[in-house]
């Protein structure tokens, strides 16, 4: 396989890969009919089969498949192949107890170099740059394909690693780190750390951040940009299930290209489930083209975006969307991981047996931190007289949370006086 | 240069193709693969008008071919090349080969039938060897040869080929194979049908897998051939193991 893919191949002609793209959608379709009970089932509720997709709108005939779909069929129940072809398993939180187990073969994951690499290729990293990875545990996937993908483009890798803050930086000036992948909360936070650390940024390397997890606003963008003397480039992915770059951003910073000829792309009203006119934003649902182990049949990815519809100035043919921000769902994106709130609920509940019956929680993102922010009401059923077992509570609320979501964690108690509603979202 | 879309055949009430997609560009060696029965002979006698009544799309150079006979398909520049050969065996080398060239003869080409004879004699020298003899004493792989030569002899640009390494010797299968590329390195466009799937992929650019009348995979040909799947079911792995159950 070439290191570096000819450029065709992203300039397809429309006609052409809506043609290539139904090949690959109805093959998808028959294998995942074939092998995954689960869409099997689906599809037989709905009163549909795969040969009923005779075009790519045909498409909307299928039923959607949502996040709290992955959890259920925990370990391997949505696999498409036998587990000997497997050659990776990953792990992420599900909405639930149990987290979302997905696969990769040895095809899923150099198809995922591809990938990845076409967008790295696309913010210009070359065999020259040295590449930092900074991302939470609960991106680590992407961190992996990152990786992966900047090694074969050449270029010296510093993998994802748990460091403080402080070693990041020591990392990054150091080690003169051209290129930064995180996420914009925590290229924020570095831009904040360096000036009280006295590190000016002009003496860092640092000439470009490739910007995951969270969509990227103008003025954060520019801000970033200003106070590095660098160019950003954001890129979009999935966490939870097969990885980052699903789209990426070309040197017009005009939205991201969608990498159509692995994902079917499609934004639906998140109310209605139908989709939007064309232009208009809503929720993104994506199609797995060529995953084999692990295949998305109308993932609702919770994201929001619209659709490009100019053609791009760079010349390639994969379509455009503008990321927006904010979600369709009931989740937060903190630092670049997905929390939904089914899953605070859930782990709240298996660590104390019940969950208070005031309870909020929210995202802190600043400059200084950013992190899952927990209130919990003292309840009758929390509360108790001795402070060393609600401490003690705290603490396991805390510790599981941060353990099983893979974000920093801050759980306070309070007042039930002083809070109101059901459990949820501030 | 071939785009097919939902493609539906049948055999009286027996659906052999139950909705297939699969395009064919320019300069390309298209492979597909499956196993007996899978419907991929099926697709090639519904491309060149020998199997009237399918439904769906089939355009060739962005016009259907629907409702064309067979030698209205060879008009437009698609030649087959049919499973077991099928030539005439009583008849000369040579005139085997004009045959092909029957609808360029009646428009009175015969200078470029003169020279495509020509060429097709330089690409396989054997049949230069045999041109007087009559067709059915040759081996199977002149046989193959032949059938070849006499497709060309139509001057096609899109060759469809049924199973051309069927009953051959590997050495035989490989030198039928790498004529193949010689030929697309000439600029011919070829889709071939095989079981024989090693041998079919090695010289392709893009692959398809067709079980039960369905496409089940598309790809890289050079990606189907390192494809677990693809190597248990058809590359002489056990396909027995592949059916167990998952866990």
């Amino acid at each position: 396989m070439a290191d570096h893919e000819p450029m065709d191949a992203q300039r397809l002609d429309p006609a052409k890969r809506a043609q290539r793209q139904l090949e690959l959608l109805q093959a998808t379709l028959n294998r995942v009919h074939r092998a995954v009970p689960f869409y099997k089932d689906r599809f037989m509720e709905n009163r549909t089969e795969p040969g009923e997709v005779e075009s790519l709108k045909d498409i909307a005939k299928l039923p959607f498949t949502f996040r709290s779909h992955l959890a259920d069929h925990y370990p391997y129940g949505l696999f498409a192949v036998p587990l000997r072809d497997i050659v990776r398993i990953h792990t992420a939180p599900g909405l639930g107890v149990h987290p979302v187990v997905s696969g990769y073969t040895r095809q899923d994951l150099s198809t995922w170099k591809e990938i990845v690499q076409r967008g790295l290729s696309a913010s210009g990293l070359a065999a020259t740059d040295i590449l930092q990875i900074c991302l939470d545990p609960g991106l680590a996937n992407w961190g992996r394909d990152y990786k992966d993908a900047a090694e074969v483009l050449g270029a010296s890798v510093i993998p994802l690693t748990s460091l403080s803050l402080e070693k990041q930086q020591m990392v990054l000036s150091d080690y003169k780190t051209s290129v930064l992948v995180t996420t914009p909360t925590f290229a924020a936070q570095l831009a904040a750390g360096l000036s009280s650390s006295g590190i000016h940024p002009n003496e860092l390397a640092l000439r470009s951040l490739i910007l995951v997890g969270e969509p990227l606003s103008r003025d954060a963008r520019t801000s970033l940009e200003e106070t590095f003397g660098l160019t950003a480039w954001s890129q979009y992915g999935l966490s939870d299930v097969p990885g980052p770059a699903v789209a990426f951003e070309c040197e017009e910073h005009e939205g991201m290209h969608v990498n159509e000829d692995h994902f079917l792309p499609e934004i639906v009203d998140p109310r209605t489930r139908e989709p939007v006119a064309e232009g208009e934003e809503g929720e993104l649902v994506l199609t797995t083209l060529t995953t084999r182990a692990f295949p998305l049949i109308r993932f609702a990815t919770g994201d929001r975006m619209r659709f490009i519809q100019e053609p791009c100035k760079c010349g390639r043919t994969l379509r455009r969307v503008q990321w927006l921000p904010g979600r369709t769902d009931d989740t937060a994106v903190i630092r670049g991981v997905k929390v939904h709130h089914d899953q605070i609920l859930s782990h709240v509940e298996r660590v104390l047996g019940f969950v208070p019956e005031r309870f909020k929680f929210r995202a802190v993102q600043d400059e200084r931190a950013s992190m899952l922010e927990v209130w919990m009401g003292v309840d009758d059923h929390l509360f108790s007289d001795e402070v060393k077992v609600l401490e003690g509570s705290v603490q396991a609320v805390s510790a599981a949370l941060s353990q099983e979501l893979g974000v920093p964690v801050c759980v306070r108690l309070k007042e039930t006086s002083q809070m109101n509603g059901r459990a949820g979202w501030v | 240069m071939l785009e097919i879309r939902n493609l539906k055949c049948y055999y009286g009430r027996i659906r052999a193709l139950s909705g297939v997609s699969l395009s064919v560009d320019q300069g390309e060696v298209v492979s597909l693969i499956g196993a007996n029965g899978s419907g991929k002979s099926t697709l090639l006698t519904a491309i060149s008008g020998l199997l009237p009544g399918w439904r769906g799309e089939l355009l060739f150079e962005g016009e259907s071919l629907a409702g064309l006979p067979p030698q209205e398909v060879v008009a437009r520049g698609i030649s087959m090349v049919p499973e077991g050969r099928l030539i005439f065996g009583a008849l000369s080398v040579m005139d085997n080969l004009r045959l092909g060239a029957y609808l360029r003869i009646r428009k009175r080409d015969h200078f470029g039938v003169r020279q495509d004879l020509d060429k097709v004699l330089s690409i396989f020298p054997v049949l230069k060897e045999r041109a007087g003899q009559d067709a059915g004493t040759l081996s199977g792989g002149e046989q193959q040869m032949l059938a070849i030569g006499r497709a060309l002899m139509a001057k096609p640009r899109l060759l469809l080929l049924d199973e051309p390494s069927m009953g051959l010797a590997p050495k035989v299968v490989k030198q039928i194979f790498s004529t193949l590329s010689m030929l697309r390195d000439e600029g011919l466009t070829i889709l071939v049908v095989e079981q024989n799937a090693q041998a079919a992929l090695a010289v392709a650019d893009r692959g398809y897998v067709l079980e039960t009348g369905r496409m089940v995979l598309t790809g890289r040909a050079a990606d189907l051939l390192e494809d677990e799947e693809v190597k248990r079911a058809y590359l002489g792995k056990d396909y027995a193991q592949f059916t167990e159950g998952r866990a």
